[in-house]
């Protein structure tokens, strides 16, 4: 809108510049403002795809500049070809407006090179100012997702509770079994230096973080003895692909939480993890009580794993949970990456 | 000297055998049952009538709060438990002792010599009853109610509360399974269920707002709910405010 009233202006004083210092006829000096002057202010509309589609830091400057020239000269040498034409078609009996266009025309081009440069420049600070906006506003979005990933970090760091009772649970080893209470002492050493890990955010082996779960359900099955089965049910493929630490954690956790915790008979918790095409599947499975009404506040641990598998992945990644049958089943897919 | 009688309600085994093992050089002190839920635990203590239980707080099914709540027979209780404030905060100030795990045997014997103290003086309001009283004082949310109906422990979760009415001392708690008669206050209700899903609608009646079906008028300027199940409750004129102001209309 803005961009037409400007080039209508200067249609205007154009027409009135030559009409007032050149005294050629109204009706004339008004068609050769306003054919030029909008035709150009059409092709430099086309201006806009080279400045979106150039964009200087993706090519080198070289590549850049040539291109502009390119373009610039197309859209130059069509304007000049197209008035020309048509200005001298239609006064063609006006042999001295003929004579005015064929003089002009060299200083016509000149100035609408010129133009169209100006052009270029303004539509290049428009969409750098675009582009700054929407990198402002991304770099906003990823401030608060860090945010709120180190939060929930914090929160999905070791339960207390698992920590306390476990001590207690040692302790009481030491008077009963002193070698079961120095080989738990040893795998809740190693869960914790591994837990530590997480914070870094890398990547293992599954077969790592593997070993690590089998620590922290060994612990938690000395705690509950029979209560607590497990099993694991690993491709021999899957065993090398890498996954964040720590982060089948948080769902071990919810799986003991919410059946052995609340739970008086045996219950299974089961890992199977199969590898797909440049993919793997973990399908993470507890029996629980569906009559037993939960006591605190449920899935925020998955919630956690769901971000974790989000911001990892960017959206490739997978997770979805669902209860049926007395069975709560939790289901992984984590895309490969390289590292 | 007579022995003491103690029950221990505890869901993990190394952790009883630790108080056992503590106890062992307690002559006069007998275990006289060991419990891994607060459902078996409940019906011992009923039965059996400890003078103390060492008792843990999470458990599978009930917890120690829980039984509290519908214990008989009150014993003098030593809490054990690994890390909860809340639980601390209460023990604190009513419980003989509360022991954190792990905890050492000097401080389980100082436990030990303040529940001979206690035991002795017969002290006119128990300490679970000062439990309770806390709780109620409290600003704890509950999720579940443990009510006692035909001798039988029923663990309701309130989701599935359709509506309360108060009866007298009693407040009869009404669910899609049946109704179940509850010795508490109304207040204590109001105060102690989540106030996004349970609205007071009247002195007699809080209702739960997912099972609102509509909301009809009644008589002059009164009005009275449809609930989902059915069931008609009388809505107040301050009731009416404050589901205006919960709904949104």
């Amino acid at each position: 809108m803005i961009y037409a009233v400007v080039w209508f202006v200067i249609a205007v004083l154009q027409g009135f510049m030559f009409w007032f210092f050149l005294e050629f006829d109204a009706v004339l000096v008004i068609t050769d403002a306003l054919i030029s002057n909008l035709l150009f202010a059409f092709l430099g509309l086309l201006a806009w795809y080279p400045t979106r589609y150039i964009p200087f830091q993706r090519h080198t400057p070289v590549y850049s500049t040539l291109a502009h020239m390119v373009a610039g000269l197309l859209v130059l040498g069509t304007w000049v070809l197209i008035i020309y034409v048509l200005l001298s078609s239609i006064f063609s009996t006006d042999e001295g407006y003929i004579q005015f266009l064929n003089s002009t025309m060299a200083w016509r081009t000149i100035l609408g090179g010129l133009v169209y440069l100006i052009l270029v420049l303004i539509y290049y600070l428009v969409s750098n100012s675009q582009k700054l906006q929407e990198r402002m506003q991304q770099e906003e979005r990823l401030k608060n997702l860090v945010r709120d990933t180190e939060l929930n970090l914090l929160k999905s760091q070791i339960n207390p509770h698992f920590l306390f009772n476990s001590l207690n649970s040692i302790s009481s080893l030491t008077m009963t079994s002193p070698s079961e209470a120095r080989d738990m002492i040893i795998r809740l050493s190693d869960f914790l230096r591994y837990s530590l890990k997480h914070r870094e955010n890398e990547y293992v082996p599954l077969k790592e973080e593997l070993i690590r779960m089998k620590d922290y359900l060994a612990i938690e099955k000395i705690r509950f003895g029979n209560k607590l089965l497990y099993e694991f049910d690993i491709d021999g493929s899957c065993q090398e692909f890498p996954v964040p630490t720590m982060i089948f954690q948080p769902l071990f956790e919810n799986a003991i939480r919410h059946s052995v915790y609340e739970s008086v008979d045996p219950v299974k918790v089961s890992f199977k993890c199969v590898s797909g095409e440049g993919s793997m599947k973990a399908i993470i499975s507890n029996d629980y009580e569906p009559d037993i009404p939960t006591r605190k506040g449920t899935g925020l641990g998955l919630q956690n794993v769901r971000q974790r598998i989000e911001l990892a992945y960017q959206g490739k990644g997978f997770i979805d949970w669902d209860a049926k049958d007395g069975v709560f089943t939790v289901t992984i897919i984590i895309p490969r990456i390289f590292v | 000297m007579d022995t003491i009688k103690a029950i221990i309600v505890e869901d993990e085994k190394p952790a009883r055998d630790l108080v056992k093992n503590y106890l062992e050089s307690i002559a006069d002190l007998e275990i006289i049952g060991e419990f891994d839920n607060g459902f078996d635990g409940l019906k011992a203590i009923n039965e059996l009538r400890p003078e103390v239980i060492f008792l843990d707080v999470q458990m599978p099914k009930l917890t120690g709060f829980e039984m509290l709540e519908v214990l008989e027979h009150k014993p003098e209780v030593i809490f054990t438990t690994a890390y909860d404030q809340y639980a601390i905060d209460a023990f604190e100030q009513n419980a003989v002792d509360y022991l954190l795990k792990p905890f050492s045997k000097e401080r389980f014997e100082e436990a030990i010599a303040k529940l001979r103290v206690k035991l002795k003086k017969q002290p006119e309001h128990n300490s679970i009853d000062r439990i309770r009283q806390h709780f109620a004082e409290s600003e704890e949310k509950i999720h579940r109610v443990v009510i006692k109906k035909a001798g039988r422990i029923h663990v309701i979760s309130t989701e599935k509360i359709n509506f309360l009415e108060a009866q007298d001392d009693y407040v009869m708690v009404y669910t899609n399974d049946g109704k179940y008669l509850k010795q508490q206050t109304m207040k204590y209700f109001e105060k102690h269920l989540d106030p996004e899903q349970f609205v007071r609608v009247h002195r007699s009646y809080i209702a739960n707002i997912g099972c609102i079906q509509r909301i009809e008028p009644y008589e002059k300027s009164n009005f009275i709910l449809i609930l989902k199940d059915g069931n008609k409750v009388p809505v107040s004129r301050s009731g009416m405010q404050l589901l205006k102001e919960n709904l949104d209309f």
